[in-house]
């Protein structure tokens, strides 16, 4: 099965809209059937690291109030690919858009419409919560008010209020998510990338977590990867599965849980030789 | 606020609110004092024997100039364990991808934590200083000397900050890249020390030499050339870093 890999960026952007469209039951995000141009768009990216091809022609796009789910087991390329989309590694062939603008080419320019939480939340540990944020907010541009304001916000929608003057390095997993969280929305960004979001997160924190994701995707575009195909299945609109460094499905969540787990399974399974 | 004034400030501020750095400007000021005291002691001993000469050295060549000579030599080893973890540490981390994320360019980076290793490294220049100039409450100093080997002191730290910050963008370890730097100060300092040994005092290997150029304005002469010198030093080191971490971003490090 490889619904997508290949195409050109035209026909996928129509393949898009079109199964936006006709996406059963998609009331969720309206504006998801008016968006006509997705907000980031990868046209057959491909990276090589440490002389091995780890994602190879790459072409999907995701639009604004839209949510994508990342799927693919490890080494997939899913970290790689958010990388490339959070312009923090540039693609050795194809390009990656944001608003129809090459990424990489003013990578400076658009990095302040792009909020990343990478795989490994890059935290410092000697600063509390609140002084992270703060730096965190200033480095995106924002002046002493705004990022104040800011950090307030953010505080309060990633629930930091009882560990705000706490040092973010004598945090627990969950909360040092949460702050990562809390960082990549600060300025509010167009594009919003999740790298494993739920990870380290209580049953309670990754509901919650569902809920945030859900209200992010109403207003702003938003990527992420996970393992879990519940999760994915709850919060995204749409759901590319990578397998082997190439995307093997890109389109909506459909046919429920049990739907998403045999196309899953059938997609990993179909490479690797095991029964689906 | 510019991103390089940012982040040198969060770069003090995450100095600041650590015990190492603290400990090492305790040592370093600790030993320094040991020495000043050992100075006046030297001095109060000599004192009699050249008191009336016409060209007898005072408290500013006998005491003060000593005092930041050793201050300078001392810089070659304080400054890389100051330097150390700017980028090295980012990199050990995970959390370099913080700064290559939020559009600031590289070279913006290296400047950032170039200024604050820097400027971390005045502080306790300016704590250094305090010593010989406190001679000044009992006695007459040659202030424009003193001056004149600050500002020397001020530069040569700029210099060695950059290549401190350099080495620290070479490797993830923050150990390997105080060891690079120390070994690269080394070889500055003593670039010169055959030639020295054969006669040659002019050649391109003396211009090389740090200390060619420290010892200048530790005799309280201000010379554009050694400015010069640890200007093109610590330019060439920041490009070399900002390259290197362009490089690092490439490799999706």
């Amino acid at each position: 099965m490889r619904d997508h890999t290949g195409e050109a960026p035209v026909a996928y952007a129509r393949a898009w809209r079109l199964a936006a469209r006709d996406r059963p039951g998609n009331n969720r995000n309206p504006v998801n059937t008016s968006v006509a141009v997705p907000l980031l768009e990868l046209d057959q990216v491909s990276r090589r690291l440490a002389g091995r091809e780890i994602v190879h022609a790459l072409s999907f796009g995701v639009a604004r109030g839209e949510v994508l789910g990342l799927l693919g087991v490890n080494g997939a390329g899913k970290s790689t690919t958010l990388r490339l989309i959070a312009g923090v590694l540039t693609p050795d062939a194809g390009a990656v858009r944001l608003d129809g603008e090459c990424l990489h080419e003013a990578p400076h320019r658009h990095a302040r419409r792009i909020g990343y939480l990478p795989e490994r939340v890059p935290l410092h540990a000697e600063l509390s919560v609140v002084e992270y944020l703060d730096f965190c907010a200033r480095l995106r541009g924002l002046g002493t008010a705004t990022a104040r304001a800011a950090v307030a916000r953010e505080i309060e929608r990633c629930e930091l209020g009882e560990v705000r003057r706490r040092l973010t390095g004598q945090l627990s997993k969950g909360y040092q998510q949460r702050v990562g969280l809390a960082q990549a929305l600060l300025h509010e960004p167009d594009l919003i990338v999740l790298d494993e979001p739920a990870s380290g997160l209580d049953p309670l924190q990754a509901v919650r977590l569902r809920d945030l994701i859900r209200d992010l995707g109403t207003r702003h575009a938003v990527i992420v990867s996970t393992h879990q195909l519940a999760e994915a299945q709850a919060v995204c609109d749409r759901v590319a599965i990578l397998h082997q460094g190439t995307l093997r499905h890109c389109g909506p969540c459909t046919n429920g849980e049990a739907g998403l787990e045999r196309l899953f399974l059938a997609i990993v399974a179909g490479s690797t030789g095991l029964a689906a | 606020m510019s991103a390089v004034w940012l982040i040198a400030r969060h770069e003090l501020r995450r100095l600041v609110v650590q015990f190492w750095p603290w400990a090492l400007l305790a040592a370093a000021l600790a030993l320094l004092a040991y020495l000043f005291l050992l100075g006046i002691d030297s001095f109060l001993a000599l004192a009699p024997k050249i008191a009336g000469r016409s060209e007898a050295p005072g408290v500013t060549d006998l005491i003060a100039i000593p005092q930041l000579r050793t201050l300078g030599n001392l810089l070659l080893l304080l400054v890389p364990l100051l330097t150390m973890p700017s980028l090295a540490g980012e990199r050990r981390r995970h959390s370099l991808v913080l700064l290559l994320g939020a559009g600031v360019g590289e070279l913006r980076i290296v400047l950032g934590k170039w200024l604050g290793a820097w400027l971390s490294v005045l502080v306790l220049i300016a704590f250094a200083l305090a010593m010989p100039l406190a001679l000044a409450a009992g006695t007459t100093l040659d202030l424009g000397r003193i001056a004149a080997a600050a500002l020397g002191l001020a530069l040569a730290a700029g210099a060695l900050s950059a290549i401190g910050v350099y080495a620290s963008a070479l490797s993830a370890q923050p150990a390997f890249a105080a060891a690079l730097a120390l070994a690269m100060n080394l070889l500055l300092a003593v670039a010169d020390t055959g030639a020295r040994l054969q006669g040659v005092v002019d050649g391109g290997i003396n211009y090389l030499a740090l200390p060619t150029h420290l010892e200048p304005f530790l005799r309280g002469i201000v010379s554009s050339i050694d400015i010069v010198y640890f200007a093109l030093l610590a330019g060439v080191m920041l490009l070399l870093a900002a390259r290197q971490l362009a490089a690092l971003r490439e490799q999706g490090a």
